[in-house]
């Protein structure tokens, strides 16, 4: 597993966690090879989260595009409504391993902390959530889901009060509690060895798509789309696909229009920010920029390392949607397919939609469904107002 | 005078070393000739300037919520060089600050055109030893002493390597957590790192920081074995509540200067 991907990556933090994340890794690594381990990890997977979860043919929403053929990767269907689950559940039987009796997560959508709430339930862990009081506003309903699961959800009010404060509060967290304390990061971003863990804990999703791809339309997808938030889903989706020839888009957050939006490899530059190199939205002083985002999620000023490298190769393509296309298309699948999709892919699905119009109806074109969508009713109400 | 020679100077006449921070606030460039001469009249041996950042995860509510405000100001690079040009008159000056916003100046250009404003030390408190190797051959090329830190919980072997391959002088985080966080030091058992460093580089000197706020836990900081302290948050609280640079030299004074009576 690489340290870094191209110039990307590392682990830019204060030496206070260096021994905490080289004990992280080596863990990992051991764990990866214990095959105990990974039939724990499978049967949670399976008889807990709902893996696998199917690949459905979107015929409605296809008929719209009138172009080549979309099909959802349903990761709404995962337990607790996202794929969060998927490296909470990894991370959290790590930290068993690694006898830390307290988890710390940070959250911007809540998914993340509702996925380390239901983890640190079922595996005895005390459980620790940092959200954003504007997030916490805004995604209620996850805050309250938390709270039922037996996580203590802690409201951060420094900076822009979103995702980035609520990674800085994790951190200081962590700094402070490091021996006891492990910090179940929920995206594919800080110091090395997190985007390397979570992006191993989320390739489930790409490996499903490519066997069951193969299953239901006999080859490999022409183009996969997912959100990028901090890139977990994305590069889960992607990486099991890297030495293919299948497209890979990733979907950032273009904000209202006019905004800045949220889109670090849109328009953001390299630097660092939550302890790793990466592209990062800033000023000419390196000074990280406020960001806006009808989703929570995706309203991150940071990204994982292994997309910028993605993209510096030209491996990986990456767009922003704005706040309402990415509305239109919660409306597109609620009424074309009978799913409620959360604000996160549905920034992916207005993507998927137009890729698929530019194809002809001999292609595939993979979506991950990120989420789903309950968490962002009062949003999307609000906004129909 | 030059960051390490400072040090190195006044270890050999066995004066205790004395840092304090202050943080770069383009609000309070007027007062910072008057209150660098009151630190140096107080006792100090050597300055911190700290540049701030938008997301500094190595510092407490004080340091931060003061970094939040230097930035409202428009707090910027340029304010930084000129903070130093006239901090490095009185006081030989490092310059603390997150990796990010020196990456964004770039390391050669960055680092050169703090030497040029006077700086002699850079301090940064999200460079790991593993991310340290350009850093460490950029700032030789300017000149600058690359301080490196060492924390509770690192092998005396990791101390040992951070040791070597600090310059200027070690700087040993006393505690578990963010700056301003404790209430007093020593709680961790910091003999031991002491004497790895020690060992490790004989000739550097090596200051405890974090969590020094008054006479008595510069005092028990001392008695770990260092020699000398690094004092932030505490010194901000005192600029807080008066700025006046003589009001700031007594407070300073109150902690390290000889006891009065
Ligand atoms: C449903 C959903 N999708 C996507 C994201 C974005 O995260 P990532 O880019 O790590 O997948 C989130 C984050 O909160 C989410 O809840």
């Amino acid at each position: 597993m690489p340290r870094r991907y191209g110039p990307f990556g590392g682990s830019f933090v204060p030496e206070t966690l260096v021994p905490a994340l080289h004990e992280l890794d080596r863990a990992w690594r051991e764990a990866r090879r214990d095959p105990e381990f990974r039939r724990e990890l499978r049967r949670l997977s399976e008889t807990l989260g709902g893996r696998p979860t199917p690949l459905y043919f979107a015929r409605n929403l296809t008929r719209r595009a009138r172009g080549a053929e979309i099909w959802l990767k349903r990761e709404d269907l995962v337990h607790g409504g996202a794929h969060k689950f998927n490296n909470a559940l990894g991370q959290g039987l790590l930290a068993r391993r690694m006898g830390k009796p307290r988890l710390i997560a940070e959250t911007g959508a809540g998914q993340h902390g509702v996925a380390t709430a239901m983890i640190g339930a079922t595996l005895g862990l005390d459980t620790e959530v940092y959200m954003g009081s504007v997030d916490m506003e805004r995604q209620k309903p996850n805050v309250e889901r938390m709270r039922l699961l037996g996580a203590k959800v802690i409201p951060v009010t420094t900076g822009a009060r979103t995702l980035k404060d609520a990674i800085n509060a994790a951190l200081r967290d962590w700094i402070a509690n490091v021996r006891t304390t492990h910090y179940l990061l929920g995206s594919a971003v800080g110091p090395y060895p997190f985007p390397a863990i979570v992006a191993d804990f989320q390739s489930v999703i790409g490996r499903e798509i490519r066997t069951q791809s193969v299953r239901a339309f006999g080859r490999l997808p022409d183009l996969v789309v997912a959100c990028v938030g901090g890139g977990s889903n994305a590069i889960g989706t992607f990486r099991p696909l890297l030495r293919t020839k299948v497209e890979l888009l990733g979907v950032e957050a273009g904000g209202p229009r006019g905004s800045k939006g949220a889109g670090s490899l849109t328009s953001g530059s390299p630097g660092v920010l939550h302890g790793s190199f990466s592209y990062v939205l800033q000023d000419q002083d390196g000074q990280v920029s406020d960001t806006e985002s009808i989703s929570a999620g995706l309203d991150y000023a940071g990204v994982g390392p292994e997309h910028a490298w993605l993209k510096e190769s030209g491996r990986a393509r990456y767009i922003a949607v704005h706040d309402t296309d990415a509305l239109r298309a919660f409306h597109w699948l609620a009424r074309d397919e009978g799913i409620l999709p959360a604000l996160e892919p549905s920034h992916a699905l207005f993507a998927a939609v137009a890729e698929a119009r530019k194809r002809p109806s001999t292609q595939h074109v993979v979506v991950t469904l990120s989420g789903r969508g309950d968490k962002d009713l009062g949003v999307v109400l609000g906004a129909a107002r | 005078m030059r960051l390490a020679d400072a040090l190195a100077d006044a270890r050999s006449a066995r004066r205790r070393l004395v840092v304090p921070y202050l943080l770069v606030d383009r609000r309070r460039l007027g007062r910072l000739r008057g209150t660098v001469e009151a630190l140096r009249d107080a006792g100090a041996t050597a300055l911190e300037l700290g540049f701030p950042f938008s997301d500094p995860i190595a510092d407490g509510p004080v340091l931060a919520g003061a970094a939040d405000q230097a930035l409202a100001h428009g707090t910027d690079w340029r304010d930084l060089l000129a903070a130093a040009r006239i901090a490095s008159r009185s006081l030989p000056t490092a310059v603390m600050t997150y990796a990010n916003p020196v990456l964004r100046h770039t390391l050669p250009a960055g680092l050169a055109a703090l030497a040029r404003s006077g700086v002699s030390g850079l301090i940064v408190p999200d460079l790991s030893l593993e991310e340290s190797g350009p850093w460490r051959s950029a700032s030789h090329r300017a000149d600058l002493a690359l301080v490196l830190l060492a924390a509770p919980g690192a092998t005396p072997v990791r101390i040992a390597a951070i040791a070597r391959a600090s310059r200027g002088f070690l700087y040993l985080v006393s505690y578990y957590g963010t700056t301003g966080s404790a209430a007093s030091t020593g709680t961790p058992d910091l003999a031991p790192l002491v004497r790895a460093a020690r060992e490790a580089a004989p000739a550097l000197p090596v200051l405890l920081g974090f969590g020094i706020r008054d006479r008595g836990s510069a005092e028990r900081a001392l008695r770990t074995g260092v020699d000398g302290v690094v004092i932030g948050t505490a010194l901000e609280e005192a600029i807080q509540r008066d700025p006046r640079p003589a009001a700031v030299g007594r407070w300073l004074a109150s902690v390290v200067g000889p006891r009065a009576g």
